[in-house]
């Protein structure tokens, strides 16, 4: 028992929390969150849906230390979030490119910021350009790339600096379908070669069944945990394939039904 | 070259052109209508006497013009320094906005000709005054157009910025200083004509030198072709001014959003 406990010794903790965005002058605030509690394994790549509002992004950006949360406690790798923790990468809903950057230097940026030497991450820088199919893009500016791209490079740029823990809010919301399948489908590659711990946001069911391990259902707001089904669907999934499964459908449904949408 | 090339060509030229034809239309109807309607030269002279006025005092002009053209960089220079430098204390500093915004919104309502005459008292008939002049007109857009570009940094930014753990400096060496650049291009473009507007009053005030004082005394004996001329040379050096900032401008080509 003590053996096993140890071996899925949980990568994030998440306790009892409850997030309360405060009024302005005394009025009553706004319950977000309310007694949150969830542990993510190592390696394993949980996502969170739940109606619009709900207060998802929320307790994102209370993983990312972006913000405070009034009860409760989170661990991440074992330290308690003070800040954003260096184990941690996030990716918004926007891609957050800096317009005055080239490609280049913003791909570089944060691993830059998060202090590693520009000499030692270039064959990195290279071989993401790459992977993230930006060739022949390194010196152009942000508004030179579609929606599409743009994300790639936000995601690239996450990548560089080597969170073990990625967060990420909603990344494909704004792209259209075939898109986003490309980047879903790129994003499980990644996940497999680099054993990340992956926390997605997104308000698409199929998305969520389709590249998760376990689905976290929460509730209109204040958010709490409603339901988490495992994916037990076989790996490596292939979008189409993964897609025609009859289990496929069933987790859609089920969801679905979950969320109030079928 | 392809199509497109050429009509964004054929369009450029045609901005200059239709400038052009604009311009020398206006001109020919001032030297004309001065004429037809028998208009006294010391009241409006023809545009081809103020040209010979021009010509005839080229040297002078030119003297004169570098007088003012000193006088308005030190000025305007000095209120770029001080209104970054003030703009970034009260933006940073509470208490700075609460003290120091005040008093310079306080000050910019100060009319500012009025207080020429007291600058040329406290610093005298020389190229400090003038300095200061200039200086009080362009410091406050400066301000102003800083400060609206440090609020303007786009928040999701910001929040981008501590989920990569940018230290303070970086945050505002690679966020808020680029963020900033546009506004403070646009503030420069409003503060560089001020200078030069400031620069001229001091130099009415009292002054031995400059376009201003050129004015005056043109007017003063009655030359009026000359007083034009001085104020074409006026027209022309904030112009040329304007336009380098225009140019320099184009290097911050990006707007934060």
């Amino acid at each position: 028992m003590e053996n096993s406990k140890q071996i899925d010794a949980p990568t994030i903790t998440i306790n009892g929390v409850s997030k309360i965005y405060p009024g302005k002058d005394g009025a009553e605030g706004v319950k977000a969150l309310e007694d949150v509690t969830t542990n993510i394994k190592d390696c394993e790549f949980v996502s969170i849906i739940g109606p619009s509002g709900c207060g998802k992004s929320t307790l994102l950006k209370v993983l990312a230390g972006l913000i405070p949360y009034e009860a409760g406690d989170v661990t991440i790798c074992d330290k308690v979030i003070e800040g954003t923790l260096d184990e941690v990468g996030v990716v918004f809903q926007t891609p957050n490119l800096l317009p005055w950057l080239t490609i280049g230097k913003n791909l570089s940026l944060g691993a830059e910021m998060r202090g590693f030497k520009s000499k030692e991450i270039k064959p990195d820088i290279e071989a993401m350009v790459k992977v993230m199919s930006l060739d022949g893009f390194e010196d152009r500016y942000p508004h030179e790339l579609s929606g599409g791209m743009q994300q790639r490079v936000s995601i690239g740029q996450a990548l560089l600096y080597k969170p073990q823990v990625l967060l990420m809010d909603e990344p494909f919301g704004a792209l259209d379908a075939l898109t986003r399948d490309r980047l879903n489908m790129e994003l499980l590659r990644i996940w497999q070669a680099e054993k990340k711990t992956v926390v997605l946001i997104t308000h698409s069911i199929a998305e969520a069944v389709l590249l998760s391990d376990r689905v976290i259902v929460m509730s209109e707001r204040p958010a709490c945990i409603l339901e988490e089904i495992i994916i037990d669907l076989p790996r490596p999934r292939d979008p189409r394939a993964t897609r025609e499964m009859s289990k496929f459908g069933d987790y859609v449904v089920r969801l679905g039904a979950l969320m109030g949408v079928v | 070259m392809n199509s497109d090339t050429k009509r964004a060509k054929w369009k450029l030229n045609r901005n200059i052109i239709d400038g052009l034809i604009f311009f020398i239309i206006l001109g020919l109807l001032w030297e004309y209508a001065v004429k037809l309607f028998g208009i006294k030269s010391y009241l409006l002279p023809p545009l081809s006497d103020i040209f010979a006025a021009m010509w005839t005092a080229r040297v002078q002009l030119v003297e004169h013009s570098l007088v003012t053209l000193e006088e308005v960089i030190f000025g305007f220079g000095t209120a770029t320094i001080a209104g970054v430098a003030m703009a970034v204390v009260i933006y940073f500093v509470p208490l700075a906005k609460r003290t120091i915004y005040p008093l310079m919104i306080a000050l910019q309502s100060i009319p500012k000709i009025g207080l020429a005459p007291v600058i040329v008292i406290w610093f005298g008939y020389g190229l400090s005054s003038k300095v200061i002049m200039a200086f009080l007109f362009a410091f406050f857009p400066i301000i102003i157009a800083v400060m609206g570009g440090l609020s303007g940094t786009p928040q999701h930014l910001e929040e981008h910025f501590r989920a990569l753990k940018a230290s303070a400096w970086d945050t505002f060496w690679y966020l808020r200083v680029p963020s900033v650049l546009p506004s403070f291009v646009d503030g420069c473009k409003v503060a560089m004509p001020l200078a030069v507007i400031g620069a001229i009053v001091g130099e009415f005030v009292g002054s031995n030198e400059g376009l201003g004082n050129l004015i005056l005394m043109a007017t003063g004996s009655s030359q009026t072709a000359l007083t034009f001329g001085a104020l074409f040379a006026v027209t022309i050096l904030s112009l040329s001014l304007f336009y380098i900032i225009e140019l320099a401008g184009k290097l911050v080509w990006w707007r934060a959003h």
